[in-house]
């Protein structure tokens, strides 16, 4: 996961103690940080315009509101569900047009209860793809307008893209 | 009274259907339906060693394959953490500016005929030909091309490949200039585009629209050059954009993006360095992720590759840009006239194989 880094020298991208808003990535930090403090962990960056960071699911819908509100992220690229072995990730990559930023906010289900908070309503470009990780992958989001099978038959009885099904 | 255009309509360019309610002869709602072409390309991938992959990748779309390939190799040189050298990633930005005129020029020629002109089609189509012939000279085949590899690309540039670049942009630029004067001189054309299927510049940020649908609308965002992939920081081009947001815009987008990425080729191949165009990539991806972005033809391509240590990657996730904007086509389709469907969806270059993957 560290691959990014390598280059560099060890601790420079993470830590980098500098004075608030000096490049977007920092700024971005600090202000997702003192949102949520509690809920938000691993912030990263990955290459130069792309960072990373996880939010605990509760937080997920406030967290989102809040990039699109005060911080100007106003496209959502890509909602991407993975399965693992004990938890499944919902992946959201949001790009921000001012500052060009792309941030990857990763979200976690247990493998019991694939819920999590629709986004929709912040951006409405997540409808569809909400959809088709509903279809393909079996994950529910609450308060969905239209949460309907979108590439397969309706009648269609599995998540195919879930490991235990096997084609 | 609803109706269903599609899943076999003259409008569709390949199988989906559009249901639209009208009252009248105005468009009250409308609905899209995809998923008739569905292949399961992303579960394919997860049984395939990465190098497997790029054929299919290929077929993700029949108008622009190659930039779906270069995408892939794209991501997987991101998990892998390789290196390309010079001359490769030069011969791929000569490449995949060929394959986008050839794109646009399909969506033009497309376009034309569902706007009753004829005559367009036939001679976008003639000229598509050109930048398709480059593309076998340098790849082999005509339409998927399974040239890019991980690493570089499958062969070097065949040897009069840059005097026939630099010829194809001077023709094709005398064209594009021909092409002008043929469409915003026909009267009907114009009518048919002007002022229809307007979309504003906040909806269409909220929906997700990326490409030459957000760039008509205002938006100057452009990946190629606000967030630079391989060598496009290093080249002079302009990214377009038009503040109207209709039809007309759209199609003036892509016309200059044309003249654009004939800038962008001769400027690529001409500079392009001598050396190896292939480093050999393991065989085993490493545990982690990999993402990549590009610019494809029709909007933001995506994809994100979750490897697992093993020969075969763990989970590939595909962002469709047509997939995204086709969700957005009842906000560009109410208000107007059953006849402005074929306008309005035609102006978006719709692609089922992406679309539905």
């Amino acid at each position: 996961m560290d691959k990014r880094g390598a280059g560099a020298p060890a601790g420079a991208i993470e830590r980098a103690p500098t004075t608030v808003g000096e490049n977007p990535e920092e700024r971005t930090f600090k202000a997702l940080l003192e949102a949520f403090p509690s809920t938000l962990t691993d912030f990263k960056k990955l290459r130069k315009g792309i960072v990373r960071a996880r939010i605990e699911r509760r937080d997920l819908l406030e967290c989102c509101r809040y990039l699109k509100d005060k911080l100007g992220f106003e496209h959502i690229s890509m909602i991407s569900a993975v399965e693992y072995e004990n938890r499944f990730e919902i992946v959201y990559h949001i790009t921000c047009y001012g500052s060009c930023l792309l941030l990857e906010l990763i979200t976690q289900t247990p493998k019991d209860d694939p819920t999590v908070e629709s986004v929709s309503s912040v951006w409405a470009g997540a409808n569809w793809q909400e959809r088709e990780s509903y279809d393909l992958m079996g994950i529910k989001f609450n308060n969905h307008p239209n949460l309907e099978r979108i590439l397969l038959p309706k009648d269609f009885m599995y998540h195919p893209l879930r490991k235990d099904f096997k084609g | 009274m609803w109706i269903n255009m599609g899943p076999q309509h003259p409008m569709t360019h390949g199988l989906w259907n559009l249901r639209i309610k009208v009252d009248g002869e105005t468009i009250v709602d409308a609905e899209p339906e995809v998923g008739y072409l569905h292949r399961g390309i992303e579960k394919l991938c997860e049984r395939r060693t990465y190098t497997q992959i790029i054929p299919i990748t290929d077929r993700l779309c029949y108008g622009s394959s190659l930039t779906w390939s270069h995408l892939y190799c794209l991501t997987v040189e991101d998990l892998m953490n390789i290196e390309v050298p010079p001359r490769a990633e030069y011969i791929r930005v000569a490449a995949i500016e060929m394959q986008r005129i050839a794109s646009h020029l399909m969506w033009l020629a497309a376009y034309a005929a569902d706007l009753g002109m004829l005559v367009g089609f036939i001679y976008a189509m003639r000229d598509r030909e050109i930048f398709i012939d480059l593309l076998q000279a340098l790849s082999g085949s005509r339409l998927t091309y399974n040239y890019p590899r991980i690493g570089g690309v499958a062969h070097d540039a065949p040897p009069n490949f840059v005097r026939d670049s630099l010829r194809a942009c001077d023709y094709m630029e005398g064209k594009i200039a021909e092409y002008e004067k043929l469409y915003d001189g026909s009267k009907v054309f114009m009518m048919r585009n002007e002022g229809v299927g307007v979309l504003s510049k906040e909806d269409a940020m909220n929906l997700g629209v990326t490409g030459p649908p957000l760039r008509a609308s205002g938006v100057k965002y452009d990946l190629r050059k606000d967030q630079p992939y391989s060598i496009y920081p290093e080249l002079d081009f302009e990214a377009v954009t038009h503040p109207d947001g209709d039809c007309y815009a759209r199609y003036r987008v892509r016309m200059e993006e044309m003249r654009e990425s004939c800038k962008i080729i001769r400027q690529a191949v001409q500079k392009m360095p001598q050396g190896k165009w292939r480093v050999l990539a393991p065989r085993i991806g490493p545990e982690g992720t990999g993402l990549g972005r590009v610019e494809d033809p029709r909007g933001e391509g995506m994809m994100y590759i979750v490897g697992n240590g093993t020969q075969r990657p763990y989970r590939v996730k595909i962002r469709s840009p047509i997939f995204v904007t086709v969700s957005a086509a009842k906000h560009m389709l109410l208000g107007y006239k059953v006849a402005d469907v074929v306008a309005i969806m035609g102006g978006l270059d719709m692609c089922i194989g992406e679309t539905d993957r």
